[in-house]
């Protein structure tokens, strides 16, 4: 029942094991602080402040400097910014593939390096304020 | 007795003519007609040209998939009373056609065997010990660990359902990655290490995007779609484990 498909257990090259629990692992973390910490930080920045229920000083500029440029600061630029980035980095690459877009190493490299990106300038924007 | 419009796409190449059509037929049925009980009339009545595959009436053999109005369904568990207006009957989506509504099973079947669906244990090898003869024990807890994704019956309706099996059919697929998982999960399976490589593959449980449709589709309730998901677990720790031990 040969249709031209290699499942032989001795075709080494089509058992190479994939890259994908690595973005996987990316997605999932990016998922549970999509889930979870990203509408705390909107309900918090865009809703509870400008609605005057959290009081303007919550955010002045020297407090939401010294919150920021911090260790916890840093988990928040991880958990808001960077996780999330890959998250949905993940949705597009794969949004892009069922609608047969691109190609799986151009869009991997275009959506992974682009969360890559995007998340090191974060933390280079973060290195630049501590120091 | 009233009268429902079946549309069935037929197929016959044998016959010169490679271009599938689509015929209609108006089939007695009362609440108790089945698409196939329908199907089995017209080819006794109407036209016995028409073929499908078939055999035990009551979703147990799994041999009578086909598409009701662009859905994956087993023939002889859905009823003719459930649809409004004509009823469109094609061959399974995703597989090669060799007939009418039957479709060639081949790669699915390769796919089932690349994943050994079947106890691999070398201690009931000896055969001259007395522990050869014994049969296999197992607690109910062990046994419920699987026994949600035991009940495949290989009638390949997740596979129609799967959009990435439709854009890529080197993917393993739902059924082949259940039973895969089913066994990894059984205590007296010992050939999880055999298995991993073939899930461990981009076209193992990594081309899976948790649509959930084989879920939906499942005639026995497998729900695949877990099975697989938590197959991605068990790759990504099997990846993690092999970085480790290097």
């Amino acid at each position: 029942m040969n249709k031209g498909t290699s499942l032989n257990n001795d075709a080494s090259e089509n058992m190479r094991r994939s890259d994908e629990p690595i973005w996987w692992g990316l997605f999932s973390a990016g998922g549970v602080c999509f889930a979870v910490f990203v509408p705390a930080a909107i309900l918090f920045i865009a809703l509870l402040i400008p609605a005057g229920i959290v009081g303007p000083d919550a955010l002045r500029f020297e407090r939401a400097h010294s919150m920021v440029f911090s260790l916890p600061g840093l988990i928040f630029i991880g958990m808001v910014i960077c996780l999330p980035l890959f998250h949905a980095a993940h949705r597009i690459r794969h949004g892009l593939h069922d609608l047969k877009l691109g190609t799986e190493h151009l869009n991997k490299v275009a959506t992974y390096g682009g969360a890559a990106l995007l998340s090191v300038l974060a933390l280079v924007g973060f290195a630049i304020g501590i120091l | 007795m009233t009268t429902k419009r079946l549309s069935i796409q037929r197929y016959l190449p044998e016959q010169g003519n490679n271009t599938p059509y689509w015929q209609d037929f108006d089939i007695p049925f009362d609440d108790s007609t089945s698409v196939l009980d329908a199907l089995n009339y017209v080819k006794e009545e109407l036209d016995g040209s028409l073929s499908y595959r078939w055999s035990c009436r009551m979703a147990i053999c799994g041999s009578c998939g086909v598409m009701v109005n662009n859905t994956p369904k087993l023939g002889c568990q859905s009823f003719l009373r459930d649809y409004e207006g004509p009823v469109k009957i094609a061959p399974l989506a995703h597989f090669p056609v060799e007939k009418d509504l039957i479709i060639d099973m081949g790669l699915f079947l390769d796919h089932l065997a690349a994943v050994q669906p079947y106890l691999i244990n070398d201690s009931r090898l000896i055969n001259d010990s007395e522990e050869g003869t014994e049969t296999f024990k197992q607690t109910p807890a062990q046994m419920e660990k699987y026994k949600q994704f035991a009940g495949c019956i290989n009638c390949g309706l997740c596979y129609s359902a799967c959009p990435q099996f439709g854009l890529n059919p080197e993917f393993l697929g739902p059924a082949a990655l259940t039973l895969a998982h089913r066994y990894n999960l059984d205590s007296r399976d010992q050939g999880k290490k055999q298995r991993m490589p073939q899930m461990n593959r981009e076209e193992g449980v990594w081309s899976c995007t948790f649509v959930g449709f084989c879920s939906e589709v499942c005639p026995k309730n497998v729900d695949p779609a877990a099975a697989v998901n938590q197959g991605k677990v068990e790759s990504a720790k099997d990846m993690l484990i092999g970085i480790f031990k290097g």
